[in-house]
């Protein structure tokens, strides 16, 4: 085998030569036909970034006889310094996926039709411009998890006079993105390669797969850190655990105060760091004294003795310990008091003086990407606020105005606030709570134009589809997503020719803004764009397109200077909180609702991911799905004591119940999950009858999840689920 | 001449399956065809509960079962350590699948048996296989055994490694790492 790595020039032509050899509609599909064929062929070689997950890692497409071959890690990405994940591998082959979306489609009655671009894009424009008329510009919206081009897609919103852009973030992370931003400014790193001991507080970075995280603390446990994971499920990271914890679900916040109580009564904090980095100490020490450990065994079900064990460790580490900064689960948007849990652990980090430390918790350097403008000017920001309430007093005030409050879209559809929009790569109908809900406000937008690879739920109920072209056949915008102690650049560019009709994401957005009459936005091409955007790092797109990252910037400075606060210092006393009637130093919280202790059906229903699988987007994988049924991955934990109690065997079928939803699922009866709840692992109940392969296959937690919203930023709270499980 | 193995180091496992369709890319091979798996064991009940994943594949034993079974000598022993099916010998018997004791030989679909080559064809490159390339934890380790200054030789006898099944006495050339 030969790594060849050429020009993107070079690669085309050997690509298109390939493609010429071997006919694309029949050779290309078949599998083994290729594998026989290809045999010793020439290999190229295409850095670019996988699309597996929102982590888009840097990888190198491997090509051989214009078909894709393999990926391999690219090591100078900080990411995923030269790993990759099952998900990475497995997702490539949807490029080759029978079940893709082959051109653009038209809903036509109950069907749909085949439509070129030029008369789909005509017919979206016409049918916007009428709603924009009749309703104004508040009235559409577009929602996506972010891609390297969420820019562009914000960009034509505002270029339409929307303010309606949304991501996925109010079903995902807000509430700890949030906690962190009023406590130290922004949303900070772990520097867990230099930690002598981590904690871990509800995030399973190796299950909802993080790899340089993985591999950062795989090195930091050879150089003898310690691990510490704190989750109700034995997770896929508690295995590498010195010590696993199992909460009570729901009650992490006391756990937390229980250990900044040790702090402070037993005086193991950084009283220099306290004393000239932060604000509100004093309000602290009063209200910490109703949290004494034992209060928190009782609330926790955490030994108070290793509370105080786990505190006196991690003070005698610092400022080389840190509390991992959390990502969904516990504290993204699981509970009511999950905004303060964040708080908490922001504030539990601080007392260990790691803030900006080696081996604590670090603010990432991070590239910033030129503008487009002189040459491009930006469309003015719309002047009104978005009609889901983020940042407006009285709403959500904490939420943010960035990613909205996705999940309220079915609502304000519903109440005639919002008449058409924009799904990209997104797939609200299956990973929004309360599905019923959500199908009714979608369905009743006037207009619902989803740009996606395949006919996902949503896509499912379109009036158009957009067929995006696989990541491996795209060139997109250049990504920042790389950034640590040093930042970094990527590019996602295109390994393999388009196999159907499809564009690319950026493209589609471009083409979108000229016939919807805001084209003098989008005077530009990816290429020339990104040209622009790297302008003034200091690299050229030349070099980028060679190595598919770059380090760009500074290196990262230890310390902690003025902080992005009202009070540029870390604020463990919130003013903004005591403004707005939120408790101004964290207290304790009770979650929204709690399964009945003395019924042994009702149990709290948590999810999670497993490493094979991203949301929903990657069941319907051949090579993802073929594990999760060797290894009967689809089912629900239960812990095994309670399981019997309901006269469960390993392996039964069993019915659960929730305010919202029904459905069948077999359990997986074990010892390793608290036994006040169950465990979903995410991903599955699949519904669109278009992917075949994952269609009626396992369940997912928004089943059973009613539509919440958490009066700090807006989040789901998708933990707050009582359940009724019985034997089917 | 170098004479391959490997250490697993399954207290690093996280289960997470990269390594099997890592290898799947790089053989060709179709979803449900994989050349490791791994075995998930549960320990102790809640709390004291704790749980692991040993990755197995074929263990290139030196007193292999599969190649004295074989009647058309399809299964082979090479001088480098490695066991490898010719496929163009192999008639679909399946002896060797019931006599190999780690349960890691497949059936192709053209009718043949198939199973991990330690990516023999691509080691020879100077390169690593892939289920150790991939791994995020570095559970697997590759090298020459019989260089007792190779880094695998100094690692197995510093921790005393021991193979899986070794009372079988097929002298597997992969050696396990245990908590």
């Amino acid at each position: 085998m030969e790594n060849i790595k050429i020009t993107r020039r070079g690669f085309l032509k050997t690509a298109v030569a390939g493609a010429g050899a071997f006919s694309l509609t029949s050779g290309l599909l078949d599998f083994q036909k290729w594998v026989h064929a290809s045999a010793g062929a020439a290999v190229t070689s295409v850095p670019t970034i996988c699309n597996g997950c929102g982590n888009r890692c840097g990888i190198f497409a491997h090509v051989k006889n214009g078909r894709l071959w393999k990926i391999e890690g690219n090591p100078d990405a900080n990411g995923n310094l030269g790993v990759i994940c099952p998900k990475g591998h497995g997702y490539l082959h949807d490029l080759y996926n029978p079940n893709r979306l082959k051109g653009p489609l038209k809903r036509v009655g109950d069907k749909f039709e085949p439509i070129s671009w030029e008369e789909a894009y005509k017919e979206i424009a016409q049918k916007m411009n009428l709603i924009l008329l009749a309703n104004g510009p508040q009235s559409i919206f577009w929602v996506n998890y972010p891609q390297t081009n969420h820019a562009y897609a914000l960009r034509l919103m505002h270029a339409l006079g929307s303010p309606h852009y949304f991501t996925h973030g109010s079903t995902c992370f807000t509430a700890r993105n949030a906690g962190w931003a009023t406590t130290v400014g922004e949303l900070p790193s772990n520097d867990l390669s230099h930690s002598r001991y981590i904690l871990i507080v509800g995030r399973n970075p190796a299950g909802g797969i993080d790899l340089g995280q993985v591999k950062r603390i795989a090195e930091a446990k050879e150089k003898g850190a310690k691990l510490v994971v704190v989750d109700p499920r034995h997770s896929e990271t508690a295995i590498l655990a010195d010590e696993w914890l199992p909460i009570k679900p729901g009650t992490d916040l006391a756990f937390l105060l229980g250990m900044i109580n040790v702090f402070v009564k037993e005086g193991l904090y950084d009283g220099r760091f306290v004393r000239e980095k932060t604000v509100g100490f004093e309000q602290l020490e009063e209200e910490i004294v109703n949290y004494p450990p034992e209060w928190a065994e009782k609330v926790c079900e955490i030994p108070a003795r290793t509370i105080v064990q786990i505190a006196r460790e991690m003070a005698k580490a610092k400022p080389k310990a840190l509390i991992h900064r959390g990502y969904h689960g516990a504290f993204g948007s699981q509970y009511l008091n999950s905004f303060q849990t964040a708080r908490a652990l922001a504030i539990a980090n601080s007392l260990l003086g790691n803030i900006n430390r080696e081996g604590g918790i670090y603010f990432p350097q991070s590239a910033q990407l030129g503008e487009l403008q002189p040459d491009h000017p930006a469309p003015d920001l719309p002047e009104m606020g978005k009609a889901d309430g983020t940042g407006v007093p009285g709403r959500y005030p904490l939420g943010s105005y960035g990613d909205g409050i996705a999940h309220a879209i079915p609502e304000l559809a519903l109440r005639g606030e919002l008449k058409a929009g924009f799904v990209y790569h997104n797939n609200p109908l299956r990973t929004n709570p309360n599905p019923k809900r959500v199908i009714a406000g979608y369905k009743k937008l006037d207009l619902l134009v989803v740009i996606d690879t395949v006919l996902s739920e949503t896509a499912s109920i379109a009036h158009y589809v957009l067929p995006e072209s696989f990541y491996l056949e795209r060139t997109e915008a250049i990504d920042t997503k790389h950034s640590g102690k040093r930042a970094q650049v990527s590019l996602q560019q295109q390994a393999v020719k388009p196999l159907f009709d499809t564009r690319p994401g950026t493209q589609i957005i471009i083409e979108l803004a000229k016939h919807l009459g805001v084209g003098k936005y989008f005077n530009f091409d990816i290429e020339e764009a990104n040209r622009l955007r790297l302008r003034s790092l200091g690299v050229t797109l030349e070099n980028l397109k060679k190595k598919g990252v770059l380090f760009v910037g500074e290196k990262w400075k230890e310390g902690c200077g003025k902080l992005n606060t009202p009070s540029g210092k870390v604020e463990i006393h919130s003013s903004t909180l005591e403004k707005l009637d939120f408790p101004s130093i964290p207290r304790w919280e009770e979650p929204l609702v709690s399964p009945d202790p003395k019924d042994p059906q009702s149990f709290r229903l948590l999810h999670g991911k497993q490493a094979i699988h991203t949301h929903a987007m990657t069941a319907n994988q051949p090579y993802l799905m073929a594990i999760s049924q060797r290894y009967d991955m689809i089912r629900l934990w239960m812990n095994r004591e309670r399981g019997v109690r309901l006269g469960l065997k390993d392996g039964d079928w069993v019915q659960i119940k929730s305010m919202v939803g029904e459905g069948k699922i077999r359990v997986r009866l074990t010892g390793g999950i608290h036994p006040s709840c169950v465990w979903l692992p995410s991903g599955y109940g699949i519904f669109s009858k278009h992917l075949k392969t994952a269609f009626d296959m396992g369940l997912s937690y928004n089943d059973f999840l009613p539509t919440y919203f958490d009066p700090t930023v807006g989040h789901a709270m998708s933990s707050e689920i009582v359940v009724q499980v019985t034997k089917a | 001449m170098a004479r391959y193995g490997m250490v697993i180091d399954e207290t690093k496992c996280v289960g997470c399956h990269a390594c099997r369709v890592a290898c799947q890319n790089l053989n060709g091979l179709a979803e449900k065809e994989a050349y490791n798996h791994l075995e998930e064991r549960e320990y102790g009940a809640f709390p004291n509960f704790s749980r692991e994943f040993l990755p197995v594949q074929c263990q290139h034993c030196d007193n292999p079962p599969c190649v004295k079974v074989c009647p058309t000598r399809a299964s082979v022993k090479l001088k480098n350590g490695v066991v490898l099916v010719e496929k163009s010998k192999c008639i679909g018997c399946k002896y060797c699948i019931a006599a190999c004791p780690y349960n890691v030989r497949i059936i192709k679909k053209a009718g043949y048996i198939e199973k991990c080559r330690f990516c023999i064809d691509f080691i020879e490159k100077g390169e690593k296989p892939a289920c150790m390339t991939t791994c995020m934890t570095g559970v697997r380790m590759f090298g020459d055994l019989d260089d007792p200054n190779s880094e695998i030789s100094q690692y197995i006898i510093k921790h005393r490694l021991k193979q899986f099944k070794a009372e079988l006495n097929t002298k597997p050339r992969i050696y396990y790492k245990k908590a």
